[in-house]
């Protein structure tokens, strides 16, 4: 089933800044990974889904119901990490995630207290004097607490020391395994390399390239035939750089180089620039 | 209305609220206390000696009762200024403040209508507003009465403060409404301090009489007149009918702005 569906949407800020004809569709249960430059329109998309802002052109629904119009509805079952985390710094963070929850109208606190726990998040202080990694841990127990069904997550992993980012990458396994269906903009490849089923690559508001991870690899991936003087220097060879010996000729290994996820994002986007 | 939310910006309110309200208390005990006949004599002599001055802020024709007494030296400029620059800082504060900050993201990544979230703002504004005047009757009638027992008609207090509450709850739409509109604080703050003040700016020339007492009607101060609403006058009451209608125009408007605009947070 069609959980968020993206269909022509645009928004022009002018200069060439905002979506142009974005369209994607992510299938419940799938784990969706959004890549881009900075300012390529990954947060404006994003705003969109979330019901900020109305689609100049297009349109984007979640569970059916479109985005701007029945956005309570919508966010009954959505969870939502901001890629710019803003509280209201003169709460602590306890005060915060309490006003939140009462704010959503939710009573149990199970949930809210084990990801506390998860993420070793004392949220006793100020958030004006928090780190960017408290306030986005902060922002990833406000996102899931209500346990929802959709999450969108705008760089989730930001600000997070190394050990954290394995906590929150298991957290998303689990989510992934519990059937939710996820949204992620990321700067990390590994991240999204690793829990993505697709990966969409956006790049000055238009879709660069779209496909699960493998695929993407494998479309920019590159082969050589090399070909020896005797068969038993090109098992050798063959072995040493696993390459795989042509059946027809024995003589000639075939190698292929694979790219990884980041060298394909170099290339959109990275050797233009040069 | 969103509870919750009440609850958190009546508590960011009532540190501001406390302040005026202590600015206020000291400025209404001080006037009442100079109903005493020998201190209003000393207030002539300021009218004799700067006329225009005291004209601006209305403080002329003190009358000889208590009410008309407090109408000229507070309802001419501290009850209409001070609770003016809490309304200016709240109205911001509640709503542009969290859209430039991105806090408003917060608030609207949540099964809450954004109508909800509007209403619940506009009620802690208005309650912060309806809360200062009210405060400000009960200490008038309780100075007057320790001071002066059994001069202040309470009556003629209702009327006055009534009034005075539909001047401010005007205000507070106004400033509302150009907070709701722009997504900067500097711009929502601009336009309704500017406006607002530029207002009591026309008022204070109005006052001072002559060919700028045409001035009167560039103004919507004109509209609360505290001596015709003393005298009970009918047109006064108008005046009263039209603030309290353009503050429900202006809470319209900014519902309707609010519920329809694009949120960059």
């Amino acid at each position: 089933m069609e959980m968020i569906a993206v269909n022509h949407l645009t928004r022009d800020y002018g200069g060439g800044k905002g979506v142009f004809q974005v369209s994607f569709s992510i299938a419940q249960g799938e784990v969706f990974g959004f890549l881009g430059p900075n300012g390529a329109g990954k947060t404006t998309t994003i705003r969109h889904l979330m019901g900020f802002l109305k689609p100049e052109g297009g349109s984007c629904s979640i569970n059916g119901l479109d985005c701007w119009k029945n956005a309570p509805e919508i966010q009954k079952s959505l969870g939502y990490i901001p890629g710019e985390i803003a509280f209201f710094p003169e709460m602590t963070g306890l005060e915060y995630l309490n006003f939140l929850r009462s704010y959503r109208g939710l009573s149990d606190t199970t949930r809210m207290k084990e990801l506390m726990e998860r993420f070793e998040l004392d949220a006793r202080g100020k958030i004006r004097k928090m780190s960017k990694g408290m306030k986005q841990k902060i922002g990833i127990v406000a996102a899931f607490m209500h346990d929802p069904q959709v999450l969108i997550l705008d760089e989730p992993t930001s600000g997070l020391d190394p050990l954290m980012q394995n906590r929150f990458t298991q957290l998303i396994q689990e989510e992934k395994e519990r059937g939710k269906t996820i949204f992620m903009s990321s700067h990390i490849f590994e991240e999204v390399e690793k829990t993505c089923h697709r990966i969409c690559m956006i790049k000055d508001g238009k879709i660069a390239a779209l496909d699960d991870p493998q695929t993407l690899s494998a479309l920019h991936s590159r082969s050589y035939t090399v070909t020896l003087p005797e068969e038993a220097a090109a098992l050798s060879f063959a072995r040493d750089f696993q390459g795989t010996v042509e059946p027809q000729n024995p003589r000639q290994v075939r190698l292929t180089a694979r790219k990884t996820l980041e060298e394909i994002f170099l290339h959109y986007y990275g050797e233009e620039e040069k | 209305m969103n509870f919750p939310l009440y609850k958190k910006e009546m508590k960011g309110s009532w540190k501001l609220l406390v302040i005026f309200a202590g600015i206020l208390a000291m400025y209404i005990c001080v006037i009442v206390s100079m109903f005493d006949p020998e201190l209003a004599q000393a207030m002539a002599q300021f009218e004799e000696l700067m006329p225009q001055v005291m004209a601006a802020v209305g403080m002329t024709n003190p009358g000889d009762t208590l009410a008309s007494f407090l109408s000229a030296y507070l309802y001419g400029m501290i009850l209409l200024v001070f609770p003016m620059v809490y309304t200016i800082i709240r109205a911001n504060g509640l709503v542009a403040k969290y859209v430039e900050q991105g806090s408003m993201a917060q608030l609207l990544s949540a099964p809450v209508k954004r109508q909800r979230i509007v209403l619940t703002q506009l009620a802690a504004l208005f309650s912060g507003v309806v809360l200062l005047v009210a405060f400000c009757t009960a200490l008038e009638y309780l100075s007057a009465q320790l001071m002066f027992p059994g001069k202040l008609d309470l009556s003629q207090l209702l009327s006055l403060n009534g009034g005075l509450l539909a001047l401010h709850l005007f205000m507070a739409g106004f400033c509302f409404l150009c907070s709701c509109i722009f997504n900067e604080s500097k711009y929502a703050l601009g336009v309704s301090a500017g406006v607002l003040s530029v207002s009591y700016l026309l008022q204070m020339l109005a006052n001072m009489g002559g060919r700028l007492e045409n001035l009167k009607y560039a103004t919507f101060f004109t509209l609360f007149n505290p001596n015709g609403l003393l005298e009970g006058s009918g047109s006064a009451w108008g005046g009263i009918g039209v603030l309290l209608a353009l503050a429900l125009l202006c809470s319209s408007l900014s519902i309707l702005v609010f519920c329809k605009k694009d949120m960059p947070v």
